[in-house]
């Protein structure tokens, strides 16, 4: 096999992650791509946890539809995980077997796998361990030799796990990992599930999940402040940077609660920091405020919203791509404020940087819009060329400005020299009362008006950006999708295997998603029929947006999935499929069957 | 840290300067009789007497009558948002140590929508002045009820003992009657090393109450330091606090003799550790 997807799941003292970790770690120095993604319902009080991971020995664009191999460390907690863990008619199923679990152990009605294979998962923990703590080392070993996984570099990172904690406990999970080494080769499966060598090392390749990109992105940047309140997920950004800024010459701001994160934030960026934050939904509702504030008085800002499942409190750990709207038309009046969103979990790295560039260029608060499964999946990342991104700062006066400064002077550009606290000359009074050029208040109707063409013009020369999208398929293709965030990973990979059946279509994935650049837009539009766009909210939020602002083909439709609903690469093959069929009827009753969605 | 102006990488040694330059000779938009004018002249006068030059003071404000202050100054103003002007006071304060930095806002600002900033500010103790100019009335949208205000409510909130309570360790009260008496309680809180805070009586001309009207004028107030008060007492400062409405007393009710480390003096050590790289491969 060329590549395969394995999902486990269990309670959420089972060791689930450690079993992911090790699998990534190993898999990524032995030359593998993967993508890891985990979950669980409650962090707190315990509860069902699962993970998934994808590996092959090409680039893996997102974390996979149906599982190759199961491993089901107690039925209940795995059916709590089905939404993320889909078993087909072609996946084996590996259950623990366990005194007392239901009849036969079979799995409950709705699991239609391959085969379903008992193995003494606990038992063999307790014997070889000690403690069925061993858990994660014995699916570790069963995965192992079942997949015909590097065993050198499993026992590498069991071994980096506990080396400096505890010599018993590393020498039991050593013999728990053999002991499933061992009952695995005695027990092969009916299929071969042998992954083929991988070809090349790859040098310099690293593990990182998109929280932990973002967070080095913003060092990367330059940045020398970053303030936050805690909130899932957005929580790896912050334990990254509050440990790390310090380093950097930077402050970290445990805020009390977001909007004075943001605060804060803007008031270090008027003091000529680079500044971020970052939250999640609830959070972001919270900061719109400041959001506003940071646009009139033109100061740059970098906030991060890892989205998830809304509204209010709505689903703290799962994924949706609902928080569109909510950023475009954050805060009142009359004012655009860029939004960007990292189309993989590499890209977070890529795209915290132009934010940071925008920000400090365009004088604006940027909004990153990444997601659950970006921030929280781990993935085999191709090394970071730092010679290839460039780093803007912004604009400040020279010593000739300041001796006549306006700190808000209109310009061509609509972008004016910016002083900080310090530079004799560059006093101005930063008001998110309107003001004048000079930054006096003001109620003059006209100057209002000036001032509000400043802000919103500056920021045209975004639109022409092509460089923030992707494109990728045949140009004068009928047929065309749009997707954006995590989901884009899923539709690029669709649409490779669509191309690849024959099927002429072309994808365009934003990483600039608002102000809305028409002309790309536009352009991607001219040769096509019929457009869908793909994403993860109810209403089809980009969707509803470009058909606000672009001329959109004529068949213009959204195939959407509430959030927490996994959209398969193959569920959106089968779309590309029925786009190319004539309309015998409305193609939306086609797409509605396709992913059952109203 | 951020470089300076390259003329000035390390801040102008602070002399004596007049309270002049530091006015920017616009005219003030408050209503005739307004103790704001009072309260500006006093901070005119403590800077002047601080001697920090005007560009190295970032003067933060939110939304109010007496939101308007830094507006009428040299420094550099940000006249914020409704409430949050300590957060971005303290965000300024933490990415550039060496300046000043000064708040200002009313009691509506300061103990109505921004609340709960104030005892967060206070317990990370940065080296910012917050000065709350207290009228005891929303003046700006019309003469609402402000947290202070004795008709709006039962227990009206007493923003010395507030300020008390959260462990602040530099705790004034001053009135607008009195800009001289002011002017040197605001020196003290600027020279105080961490959060200093000082609640100033500037009843409002327009909409003010009669009882705290006739309380402000320099006469009837009753001065700590004439009543023997020692302030590096706290339970007396206390006590005497809970006299607010009734008496109005000024000074110093309680300053800490044994200061604790400010936010900034905490965090420096943390900077000492060497970096990693930002593109570090993975070990």
């Amino acid at each position: 096999m060329k590549g395969a997807v394995i999902g486990i799941a269990g309670f959420s003292q089972d060791g689930i992650a450690a079993v992911g970790d090790t699998l990534i770690g190993a898999l990524a120095l032995e030359g593998y791509f993967a993508i890891l993604s985990t979950q669980c319902g409650d962090p707190v009080r315990g509860g069902e946890a699962s993970c998934r991971i994808r590996f092959g020995t090409t680039p893996v664009l997102n974390s996979g539809g149906v599982l190759d191999l199961a491993v089901v460390l107690d039925w209940r907690n795995f059916s709590l995980s089905s939404g993320e863990l889909t078993v087909g008619p072609e996946t084996v199923v590996i259950q623990d077997r366990k005194p007392g679990s239901g009849a036969l152990g079979l799995p409950p009605g709705g699991f239609r796998p391959a085969a379903t294979i008992s193995a003494p998962i606990s038992e063999i923990a307790t014997r070889s361990g000690g403690k069925s703590l061993a858990k994660d080392s014995v699916v570790l070993g069963l995965l192992a030799s079942w997949f015909g996984l590097p065993k050198r570099r499993i026992l590498a990172g069991i071994s980096s796990r506990y080396r400096a904690k505890d010599k018993t406990a590393l020498t039991a999970n050593e013999r728990a990992f053999s002991a499933g080494v061992e009952f695995a080769d005695r027990h092969p499966l009916g299929q071969d599930l042998k992954i083929d060598p991988c070809p090349a090392r790859g040098a310099g390749r690293r593990v990182a999940d998109g929280n932990e990109l973002c967070a080095r992105a913003a060092l990367f940047a330059g940045c020398k402040f970053f303030a936050a309140y805690p909130i899932a997920p957005a929580g790896g950004i912050t334990h990254f940077l509050q440990r790390e800024i310090w380093k950097h010459g930077g402050t970290f701001l445990a805020a009390e609660d977001e909007i004075a994160a943001a605060a804060a934030a803007v008031g270090a960026s008027y003091a000529g920091a680079k500044s971020m934050t970052a939250t999640s939904g609830p959070g972001f509702s919270l900061q719109t405020e400041v959001l506003g504030l940071a646009s009139a008085v033109e100061l740059p800002l970098v906030c991060v919203n890892v989205q998830r499942g809304g509204p209010a409190t709505g689903m703290p750990t799962t994924q949706e791509q609902a928080d569109l709207f909510a950023a475009v038309f954050s805060a009142h009046g009359d004012n655009v404020r860029p939004v960007l969103a990292p189309t993989s979990v590499a890209d977070t790295f890529d795209v915290t940087v132009e934010a940071f560039n925008i920000a400090e260029h365009y004088q604006t608060p940027v909004i990153v819009l990444t997601d659950r499964d970006l921030a929280l999946s781990k993935a085999v990342l191709e090394p970071i060329n730092p010679s290839q991104l460039n780093i803007i700062d912004r604009l400040e006066p020279t010593k000739a400005e300041l001796r006549k400064y306006a700190r808000f002077q209109l310009t061509e550009a609509g972008i004016s020299p910016l002083s900080h606290p310090g530079m004799r000359g560059g006093s101005y009074l930063a008001a998110g009362v309107e003001h004048d050029e000079r930054g006096i208040p003001t109620t003059s109707g006209d100057v209002h008006a000036r001032m509000t063409r400043k802000r919103l013009n500056k920021l045209n020369p975004l639109k022409a950006r092509r460089d923030l999208f992707l494109f990728e398929g045949d140009p004068d293709a009928h047929i065309g999708l749009v997707s954006w965030g995590n989901v884009s990973g899923i539709v690029r990979e669709a649409v490779r295997i669509a191309r690849a059946k024959g099927i002429k279509v072309k994808l365009l994935v934003p990483r600039l998603l608002y102000p809305v650049a028409e002309v790309v837009y536009e352009d991607f539009f001219a040769s096509l029929m019929r457009c869908v766009v793909v994403e993860q909210s109810h209403q089809g939020q980009l969707h509803r947006l470009l058909k606000m602002w672009t001329t959109t083909p004529r068949e213009f439709m959204s195939v959407s999935k509430s959030g927490a609903n996994r959209i398969s690469p193959h569920e959106v093959v089968k779309l590309i499929q029925a786009m190319e069929k004539p309309a015998t009827e409305r193609f939306r009753t086609h797409y509605c069957d396709l992913l059952n969605v109203i | 840290m951020i470089s300076l102006d390259p003329d000035q990488r390390t801040p102008a040694k602070p002399c004596r300067r007049t309270a002049k330059e530091y006015a920017n000779g616009l005219m003030p938009k408050w209503c005739p009789g307004c103790g704001d004018f009072g309260v500006l002249n006093a901070i005119y006068k403590a800077l002047s007497a601080i001697g920090r030059p005007p560009h190295e003071i970032a003067f933060v404000s939110g939304v109010g009558c007496s939101s308007r202050i830094p507006e009428y100054t040299r420094a550099y103003g940000f006249n914020s948002l409704h409430g949050r002007a300590l957060p971005i006071a303290q965000g300024i304060k933490m990415a550039r140590p060496d300046l000043l930095v000064l708040v200002a806002g009313g009691d509506g600002d300061g103990f109505s929508i921004g609340g709960g900033h104030i005892s967060h500010a206070i317990r990370r103790n940065t080296d910012l002045t917050y000065l709350v100019i207290d009228n005891q009335v929303m003046g700006q949208t019309g003469g609402q009820a402000s947290p202070t205000a004795k008709n709006g409510s039962g227990t009206p909130v007493n923003p010395v003992l507030y300020a008390l309570a959260y462990g602040a360790q530099f705790v004034a009260q001053g009135v607008a009657g009195d800009p001289g008496g002011l002017a040197t309680l605001i020196e003290e809180a600027i020279r105080f090393p961490g959060f200093a805070f000082i609640n100033i009586q500037s009843p409002c001309a327009a909409f003010g109450d009669p009882l705290m009207k006739a309380l402000a004028p320099r006469t009837k107030i009753r001065k700590l330091e004439a009543e023997g008060h020692n302030s590096s007492n706290r339970l007396m400062a206390i006590e005497l606090a809970e006299a607010y409405g009734n008496i109005l007393y000024t000074g110093v009710f309680y300053r800490n003799p044994n200061p604790t480390p400010t936010f900034g003096a905490l965090t420096e050590k943390l900077r000492r550790k060497p970096a990693i790289s930002d593109l570090e491969a993975p070990a």
